[in-house]
């Protein structure tokens, strides 16, 4: 059971704050996400429509802390049928920042790799300019799959390799600094 | 016709063949295409947990576009979201773009941002690439895959339906392949889960052949370098995964269009996909173009119905 001290009835003006979390509370729970939605089909605890009123309610926690949080993947299916204009993939968004941020903080565990790999991919793209999938790639899955997981990606990084279609080395752009004072800005 | 253009990260690694391919046939078809100069990432969508960094990385392109003053194109569906999404916010929202200006030290005016499948359909249309036709692809027997950041949200990607696009359908006819009706043309690959959930990806990707299977196609048209690399990419991983057979040859729709311009299979870099294009190739020209027997034969019935 849940009380209804235990709700945080801020919640839900936390996320309209963030950057894509400014419709949440436009949504009537009407259902219209989930039907569509390719992940639920496959798997019923992912359920947006759920996720949705839960963080209206309250349930900060139990959002943040949810594992299906990183089952989205982000095919906007949802958004573009959504009656109220929700922008839910986009608040999924704004949800998943708050929980790496509370994860940072200590004050919850996040056990999903996503977001490892999303912050693998950015600091990539930060430090080159370009996406490095080789390293990226790498490191992911050494990190997640240890050495016996990574060496069994081994033989279709070489197949691809072999058709010129890995890059060893990361590609690099000559405008860094103007990547680093855009980041500073948006990142303030 | 004279555009700036973007490839996009992909393009120039896993998607190789996508990039030989647009610039075969934007070159046949007397397309003009300027790379722009030192562009970078477009963030993809692993900063969707920070959307303004997410469109700040891609905001920096449309800058470097801008200068060029030409309209841009952009063949991959993220890439073309993240720079559509990036250029909207700039216009739209003052306290971003004053970022944006601040950190590069320039005034934004804006860039007319396309999807290379648009500026195919709308701005060159399929009756004037058909005229550059030297063959008909019959034998081919294609469904169009549009997956999703294509077509959707159509507030920044507004060129065809999001719940029916026919784009590709009207390019696969154009070439004289057959186009299969696909009723998973817009549902999702799971190419962003490819990483993190990768058995989820893998199944979402494995109904899409199941589909096309039953619909009877002997390949798969794509427009986006994501859905090509779930396809093809994995389509061997997803095999050993469900202990199945697929081989299906999954095509870049350029690379069906440079096959109906006559050009040659190594400009198009045929041999770049990682499923064996060539028994496809093969097929071509082997069957009498369909004769629309299906549709004689649902008349027939319904005239015998209605004789009744």
């Amino acid at each position: 059971m849940i009380k209804s001290t235990d709700l945080d009835p801020d919640f839900k003006y936390e996320i309209s704050k963030e950057p894509g979390g400014e419709n949440i509370k436009k949504c009537f729970n009407c259902t219209g996400c989930t039907v569509g939605c390719p992940v639920t089909e496959i798997d019923k605890s992912y359920n947006p429509r759920m996720i949705l009123r839960k963080a209206i309610l309250g349930m900060r926690k139990e959002v943040l802390s949810d594992e299906s949080l990183w089952l989205c993947a982000s095919c906007y299916i949802c958004y573009e049928r959504c009656p109220q204009d929700v922008k839910i993939t986009e608040v999924i968004g704004a949800i998943r920042a708050i929980a790496q941020r509370e994860a940072k903080a200590g004050k919850i565990k996040l056990d999903n790799p996503k977001p490892l790999f999303d912050h693998l991919f950015i600091d990539s793209v930060r430090k080159n300019g370009k996406w490095y999938e080789a390293g990226v790639s790498g490191t992911f899955m050494l990190r997640t799959k240890g050495i016996g997981g990574a060496i069994g990606y081994a033989p279709m990084g070489f197949e691809l390799w072999k058709k010129g279609k890995l890059n060893i080395l990361p590609h690099t752009i000559k405008g860094k600094d103007e990547l680093k004072r855009i980041c500073k800005e948006v990142e303030k | 016709m004279k555009l700036a253009y973007y490839p996009g990260c992909t393009l120039h690694g896993t998607a190789r063949e996508y990039d030989a391919s647009t610039k075969a046939v934007c070159k046949a078809a007397g397309i003009e295409l300027t790379e722009i100069d030192d562009w970078n990432c477009c963030g993809a969508l692993e900063a969707i947990f920070d959307k303004e960094l997410s469109m700040g990385l891609s905001a920096r392109n449309n800058f470097k576009a801008q200068k060029t003053g030409l309209d841009l194109v952009v063949p991959c569906s993220i890439c073309s979201h993240n720079l559509s999404r990036a250029d909207k916010a700039m216009k739209t929202d003052s306290a971003f773009r004053a970022k944006i200006e601040k950190a590069l030290g320039e005034k934004y005016t804006g860039v007319k941002i396309k999807h290379l499948l648009d500026v195919v359909v709308n701005d060159l249309g399929t009756e004037a690439l058909a005229t550059k036709f030297k063959k008909s692809l019959n034998g081919i027997k294609a469904v169009p895959y549009y997956g999703c950041l294509l077509i959707r949200p159509s507030e920044v990607c507004k060129f065809d339906n999001p719940e029916n696009p026919t784009s590709l359908d009207n390019i696969i006819k154009a070439t004289g392949a057959e186009c299969l009706p696909f009723t998973q043309k817009t549902k999702c690959c799971g190419g962003n889960l490819l990483m993190s959930k990768q058995d989820y990806a893998f199944i979402l990707t494995k109904k899409l052949f199941d589909e096309a299977k039953a619909a009877g196609a002997n390949c798969i048209v794509v427009a986006c370098p994501m859905c090509h690399m779930l396809l093809d990419g994995q389509q061997g991983m997803i095999e050993k995964a469900h202990n199945t057979v697929i081989d299906m040859p999954v095509l870049y729709f350029t690379q069906l269009i440079g096959l109906a311009m006559g050009l040659g299979e190594k400009e198009l870099e045929l041999d770049k996909n990682m499923v064996s294009t060539s028994k496809l190739i093969a097929s071509i020209g082997k069957e009498k173009p369909p004769e629309k027997k299906a549709e004689a034969k649902i008349a027939t019935a319904v005239e015998a119905e209605a004789a009744q």
